[in-house]
């Protein structure tokens, strides 16, 4: 199996697995008992964190979460009370239903335009703000096109034009695989562990020590009191060492999957497949479509030959057409034929000429019957 | 006083000699749909009485009640010693979250029982009155609320407030054996459990045309078929392995006729299929000029290459009108899941509405009919929901 749909999820890494075997069998205390065993189990987390702290600087902080949404959710839940809140047509949809959420609440909810590559107009985004806004959040890399927003600038030239707000992204298409330093006008940054070669089930939203945060899961106090619930012992740990190998070999790795998405485009047959992605967008991001064609079936069509891509995003995969496409204004046919190519490190050239010759082959086929 | 259910069959009371037979039938389904459950079950003169379960399985058992075919109505009720204070007792709480008006009816077939209905009624709703007299009143042509007590000859009497509507019809097994055409669509489901409703045994077909549909496709074809097996007392799904036909057609037939050609492939399969597995009837959902391949001269074209009688249980329903019923029985949701549709792929842009019968035949030559239709048959994937 070649599997190209990384932006979905990754395979674990063995390795960091392997290392936390006993969790399961020995150690498999609870980490809030006081014996040895539990404190044993809990320095297992606190280890975890301190590996995921040192890729920030010392005034964040983290709380583990069950997922990226989970991150998202809190970092929105807790800094959208009043005034308006910003966020861009383009997010994900832990932030984009939840921001849909809080209108329904009654909240001013406002969502700037995304220029045609996917990521976010930066002249939309500031006419968005005002001495209102209370919080924006937006996007590190888009999930479907793979377009990179400039956070770092975004955040600052908000907070220019009010100083108040809470400044938050959705960094889980990009953390440990774009190298990037957080910058201080960047409040609170969700990430999670699938999408390295971690668990699914465990993420973490990085925030500044001096926000504060109201738990929504309220129970026995763990993570500060600002996340309740026994921890996912076995997530935490891998999360902390496959973020520190992602983070060891990050610019190596981003140069490696560069090329791979190159070698897929250069094979690729451009008379029949358009390519969506911008030029600046991230290496691990390949966006596609076989204009006319129905990209469901493409998928299906690889998956004979045992190649594995994917049609958009798998977490909105209950809707036709992707609302994210669609807002970077492609049309109906565009969008029928959408296909997201995602790639990670360990894979080899020979796999991505395979799967591309394959997918042309796919699409011509298709063609053919519905061209 | 203990928890007990009352179930009142629908038109079985319109059958003669053959009454018992339905009723057999309609009890085989209830317990049916009742396994893995503790119940007694009582027959009473068209009616049953269920008690006799654990308390937490009250609410469960209604709900699989709810979906047996021939079921009128059901009645969550209370069965008390027939004793006026125990029925008072018993009575009063059932009234609690009432507003508005009320009445009560009284059922004595239990003569010897020493009040007369009017007069019992009137007590008890004297004793309600005198309880929640603020949040009520009389009233015995148009209540807002009834309660109904029921005495029976045993000795014990049911108490009840609420009359729920079951599914109606007859029981399943009573109208013969049909194979359904079961898409991923909004119609088949609601078509299959129409004729369930009418007592019909259901079996279905599904045709998959992988690559061109995908796992999740056929996926979401099993769970309407699991929903429209609550309501016809299991169902067997055949999936078809459709590719290669939809690719022959495509390949020697001119484009426009490529539905049409089809749904005849489609509908032979599935009468060769009822005829190795019991079947007596096709079912599907066509809907008269819903779209080009239900077409008076679609349907004609694809009704002759079959002899079976095929039922069209929704040809006169507007699509709305079906999926209210879709929405009601609980499949609608899942119909309108964005997999690609086998036909999507191959519709082509300008399908035949009136196709002519010759020009089909025509068309149809250029194809091994036969071996394309055995090979098929060859490869069905039998799936017991």
């Amino acid at each position: 199996m070649i599997y190209l749909d990384n932006a979905a999820t990754t395979k674990p890494l063995q390795s960091a697995v392997k290392n936390y075997e006993n969790l399961l069998t020995d150690c498999f205390f609870n980490p809030s008992s006081t014996y040895g065993g539990g404190i044993e189990t809990k320095k297992i987390i606190e280890r975890s964190r301190e590996k995921i702290l040192k890729l920030f600087p010392a005034n964040y902080e983290v709380i583990f979460t069950a997922g990226g949404t989970e991150a998202d959710n809190t970092a929105i839940f807790n800094y959208s009370k009043r005034g308006n809140i910003v966020t861009s047509k383009g997010e994900h949809s832990a932030v984009f239903e939840s921001f849909n959420e809080l209108k329904k609440r009654g909240l001013e909810v406002r969502f700037a335009n995304l220029n045609e590559d996917g990521s976010v107009n930066k002249q939309s985004l500031l006419s968005l703000i005002d001495d209102k806004t209370t919080f924006v959040s937006i996007v590190h890399v888009n999930n479907e096109t793979g377009a990179i927003n400039d956070i770092n600038d975004l955040s600052k030239s908000v907070k220019k034009k009010n100083s108040s707000v809470v400044f938050h992204s959705d960094g889980v298409q990009a953390f440990g695989k774009i190298p990037y330093s957080i910058c201080d006008s960047v409040d609170m940054y969700s990430i999670s562990a699938h999408k390295i070669g971690g668990l699914k089930g465990t993420g973490a939203l990085i925030k500044k020590k001096r926000l504060t945060i109201s738990p929504y899961i309220f129970g026995g106090g763990q993570e500060n009191g600002m996340r309740s619930g026994t921890e996912n012992v076995f997530g935490i740990s891998i999360f902390g060492d496959v973020a520190k190998l992602h983070y060891e070999n990050i610019r190596q790795n981003y140069q490696e999957v560069k090329k791979l998405k190159q070698l897929f485009v250069d094979n690729l047959d451009r008379e029949n497949v358009r390519i969506l992605s911008g030029n600046n967008s991230s290496p691990y991001v390949l966006s596609l479509s076989a204009e006319g064609l129905k990209g469901e079936v493409i998928m299906h069509m690889l998956e004979d030959f045992g190649v594995i891509i994917g049609t958009g995003s798998a977490c909105s995969s209950r809707h036709r057409h992707s609302r994210i496409l669609k807002e970077c204004g492609y049309r109906d046919s565009v969008l029928d034929g959408a296909l997201r190519v995602s790639f990670i490190d360990g894979i080899t050239p020979d796999e991505v000429i395979f799967a591309c010759e394959k997918l042309n082959e796919c699409v011509k086929k298709l063609k053919g019957i519905m061209g | 006083m203990k928890k007990t259910i009352i179930i009142r069959v629908c038109e079985i009371f319109l059958k003669g000699k053959n009454r018992f037979y339905f009723l057999n039938l309609l009890e085989e389904h209830i317990k049916k749909a009742l396994d893995g459950f503790t119940f007694n079950f009582t027959k009473l003169q068209m009616r049953y009485l269920i008690d006799g379960f654990d308390d937490f399985d009250y609410e469960a058992i209604i709900e699989k009640l709810k979906k047996v075919c021939g079921i009128h109505t059901i009645s969550p009720a209370y069965s008390v010693e027939s004793d006026y204070e125990k029925i008072k007792e018993c009575a009063i709480p059932m009234c609690e979250d009432w507003s508005g008006t009320f009445k009560v009816e009284t059922n004595r077939a239990d003569k010897t029982f020493s009040i007369p209905s009017v007069e019992l009624s009137r007590q008890i709703g004297g004793d309600i009155l005198s309880v929640y007299g603020k949040n009520l009143q009389v009233d015995v042509k148009k209540p807002q609320n009834t309660l109904r007590i029921d005495i029976r000859e045993n000795g014990t009497t049911l108490i009840y407030t609420e009359v729920i509507k079951g599914v109606g019809g007859m029981p399943i097994g009573s109208s013969g054996h049909g194979f359904l055409m079961l898409s991923g669509g909004i119609d088949s489901p609601v078509a299959g459990y129409m004729m369930a409703k009418r007592g019909m045994k259901l079996s279905s077909v599904h045709f998959h045309s992988y690559p061109y549909t995908g796992e999740a496709a056929k996926e979401k074809v099993i769970t309407l078929g699991k929903l429209v097996s609550e309501y016809s007392a299991g169902m067997t799904l055949y999936v078809v392995k459709f590719t290669k036909i939809q690719e022959a057609i495509h390949e020697r037939c001119a484009e426009d006729l490529m539905i049409t050609m089809m749904r005849r492939f489609m509908m032979r399969i599935t009468e060769r299929l009822a005829l190795k597995y019991g079947g007596q009837s096709i079912i599907t959902g066509e809907s008269l000029g819903q779209v080009a391949s239900q077409t008076m001269e679609s349907i004609t074209s694809s009704n002759s290459v079959v002899e079976m009688p095929v039922f069209r249980p929704l040809i006169a329903f507007d699509k709305l009108e079906t999926i209210e019923i879709a929405e009601r029985i609980g499949t609608y949701e899942t119909s309108i899941l964005p997999y690609e549709d086998c036909c999507t792929v191959f519709l082509p842009k300008y399908p035949a509405i009136k196709p002519k019968m010759e020009r089909i035949l025509k068309e149809e030559s250029r194809l091994d009919v036969e071996s394309l239709i055995d090979e098929a048959l060859s490869n069905v994937e039998i799936i017991r929901l």
